[in-house]
């Protein structure tokens, strides 16, 4: 148990992390800034998984880890999509989940943005021809931006993230 | 075991012309229509558990349908296989002794079509609404394309839940879509105020047809195939397939490729579970507690990538060993992170069980019964917290296992807590034994070269969740028929009875406790 006294006497001093990565840093304070010009200080982003293998979910949870740690820069995943600005769609669309991902896409009030996340939601992957998948994201919705990777990073997914905001800047 | 016992086992209904021992040394017992009945009843008799289930079209010269009967009997490395030609596409189900049968059994109905008569529920289990009546993927008569699905889906065609009637009970959907960042499935709950009267679950969102679009293809091309049914277990899984072929191709392996297998594979356990724990801590509103496993949990993907070039060491796993080699810098980075690993893992185990809050939460809550374990084939550390010592590495070695013993805890409460604790320990011995790989590491090549030759082996694996079947029939050098079952399979039953009797909000806590992949089941 930590001394109460000695915390107001000693500095405070937080584990140092030796892992710590200038470029992620970089790219997140510029995405900070523009999420402040586009969305107003708070991008709400929601997200769907059509059938994907379950590693971009893994990588979009370590964007909220301590490492990496995005609400920092505005960036907050938000648990309805009425509450949503984007809509990150991960894995080949399912036959199985075509109606519930439309359902989702119908729910985000505009202005909305669809970003396809991994090599299944982009249309290349290994599923891509099966009978069970229909395709990549943009076979039923509009998709504004596709990361491509198996799974992204999320130091890819935040860069994804920055070029989506150029894109909204720049239609 | 040996034939004679197989044999015995089955009280003497099959001669010893028909028991045959395959590539992956599981016995295959040739069984007739006449004498089943009563060699499932002394196969019942006998506490032999449920294991796997599975069909196949024209194997070996049999034109109709084959279904496979894998058992396991408790302290014995060999699995048991009944075969049983079929000859039209009704037959009898096994419901009745094997009540876990049907997952299995309405699996292969929507792959094959083949009907079991006596089965508690005929639901289509993979093939949600709008695929067509009649569509059955996996026949022979089916290439793999794009279909045409159901545009509309009318009231009666919906899937049927199980209702709970009274005064105030009320019904809960829960998904596909999840309020968190998690993979879709449907949990059904009928409620009373908090209190959950009965839980169905309702999976395969995610049916991608792993099965069917690898038939065709060579071996070689097949791992990544095996690498994508789920990401979290991606070395379980292609590990799983490429001993198959290897045992059906006698490839011998060299030594290094698998020592650095078994590195990778305790690394997946190591990273899986410090995700469950930090997710039963965050479920508990504790994000203080959680944070010090997420940390860790990211170096260990930065290790990873550093090992394969992949976080989730995709891309290394090949047919005859890996597909390139790792560098010994990088061991000798992930041997100082382990040797430090303990300490801080310790010091984030002990923030969360000081707590009291959250031992209030964790403890009695989502009980997992030892009757159900045996019943219901529940495996990994859901089975190891509910007071059943089973692990495929100690029970059926393969690989490094056969020498190196892992040290598994066995606790008899089968609550949250106990999970926790389970996971926990199971995350320091795998720590051990990489230290242990690193330093008796040999030198030499990863790969080998190999022919493929045709035949059909059974390979099982524990991956972080549990135990993990894979089957797979090579014939003209191409995979036939790939039949995949990974732990969640089994495991989800599990949850609809650990949830009798909780509230609603400990439902979260619950099904991260048990941590179940929603791909790996759906495939």
């Amino acid at each position: 148990m930590i001394n109460q006294l000695l915390n107001i006497v000693k500095p405070k001093v937080t584990e140092d992390f030796k892992f710590r990565d200038t470029e992620f840093e970089e790219i997140g304070i510029q995405l900070k800034k523009e999420i402040a010009g586009i969305f107003g200080r708070s991008l709400a982003i929601r997200e769907v998984d059509s059938g994907s293998d379950n590693s971009p979910e893994i990588e979009l949870v370590n964007l909220t880890a301590p490492y990496y740690d995005v609400e920092r820069f505005g960036v907050s995943f938000v648990a309805s999509p009425r509450h949503a600005d984007v809509l990150i769609v991960t894995g080949a669309v399912t036959r199985n989940m075509e109606i519930a991902v439309k359902k989702t896409y119908d729910a985000t009030p505009e202005p909305k943005f669809v970003v396809a996340l991994g090599d299944d939601a982009c249309g290349t992957g290994v599923f891509k021809d099966s009978y069970a998948v229909v395709g990549g994201v943009d076979q039923i919705l509009h998709v504004d931006l596709k990361i491509p990777g198996n799974p992204p990073s999320p130091k890819d997914i935040l860069k994804g993230l920055l070029a989506l905001m150029e894109k909204i800047k720049n239609p | 075991m040996d034939k004679k016992e197989v044999i015995g086992l089955l009280d003497g209904n099959t001669s010893e012309g028909c028991v045959s021992e395959g590539c992956g040394g599981e016995f295959y017992a040739d069984v007739k229509e006449e004498n089943f009945k009563e060699i499932i009843n002394s196969i019942k008799s006998k506490s032999l558990i449920l294991v796997n289930l599975f069909c196949a079209e024209n194997f070996e010269g049999y034109f109709g349908f084959t279904l496979f009967y894998v058992f396991e009997k408790r302290g014995d490395r060999n699995f048991i296989i009944l075969k049983r030609r079929i000859e039209k596409d009704k037959t009898t189900s096994i419901c009745e002794d094997y009540p876990a049968a049907y997952w299995y059994e309405r699996e292969i109905t929507d792959g094959f079509g083949v009907s079991f008569r006596g089965i508690f529920d005929d639901q289509r289990l993979f093939l949600h609404e709008s695929y067509p009546a009649d569509f059955h993927p996996l026949q022979k008569s089916f290439t793999n394309r794009k279909i045409e699905v159901k545009k509309t889906i009318l009231p009666q065609e919906e899937y049927g839940f199980k209702n709970v009637f009274g005064e105030g009970v009320y019904q809960i959907p829960v998904g596909p879509v999840h309020a968190g960042i998690i993979e879709p499935g449907h949990f059904r709950f009928s409620v009373i105020g908090e209190l959950i009267l009965n839980l169905e679950v309702r999976m395969f969102y995610k049916h991608r047809g792993v099965e069917k679009i690898a038939e065709g293809k060579t071996p070689h091309e097949c791992v990544k195939i095996a690498e994508s049914i789920s990401g979290d277990e991606t070395i379980a899984n292609s590990a799983a397939f490429c001993s198959a072929v290897e045992k059906i191709s006698k490839i011998e392996v060299p030594e290094r490729a698998i020592y650095l297998r078994t590195v990778f594979l305790e690394m997946e356990r190591i990273y899986s579970h410090l995700g469950d724990l930090a997710g039963m801590t965050v479920d508990v509103a504790f994000p203080v507690g959680a944070s010090p496993f997420f940390i860790l949990r990211e170096e260990t993907f930065r290790h990873n990538d550093m090992l394969t070039g992949s976080r989730f060491m995709k891309g290394i796993m090949d047919v005859g060993g890996l597909k390139k080699d790792v560098s010994s810098e990088a061991l000798s980075n992930l041997s100082v992170f382990l040797n430090k690993f303990t300490k801080r893992f310790d010091e984030a185990l002990d923030i969360v069980r000081s707590s009291p809050s959250v031992l209030d939460r964790f403890e009695r809550t989502g009980v997992v019964k030892k009757e159900l374990v045996s019943t219901l084939n529940l495996t990994g550390p859901v089975a190891r917290a509910s007071e059943t010592a089973i692990d495929t590495r100690i029970d059926h070695p393969y690989g490094i296992y056969e020498k190196i013993k892992p040290s598994i805890k066995v606790m008899g409460e089968g609550d949250v807590k106990t999970r926790f604790e389970v996971k926990a320990s199971e995350i320091i011995d795998s720590a051990n034994i990489i230290q242990k790989l690193i330093n008796e590491m040999p030198g030499g090549s990863v790969n080998s070269k190999y022919k493929i030759s045709d035949g059909f082996s059974l390979s099982v694996l524990e991956s972080p969740r549990g135990q993990n079947v894979h089957w797979v029939y090579v014939k003209n050098g191409l995979v036939d028929r790939y039949k995949v079952r990974t732990p969640s399979f089994c495991n989800w039953r599990a949850i609809e009875h650990a949830v009798i009797g909780d509230i609603v909000p400990d439902f979260p806590l619950i099904n991260k406790s048990m941590n179940l992949s929603y791909a790996g089941t759906d495939l």
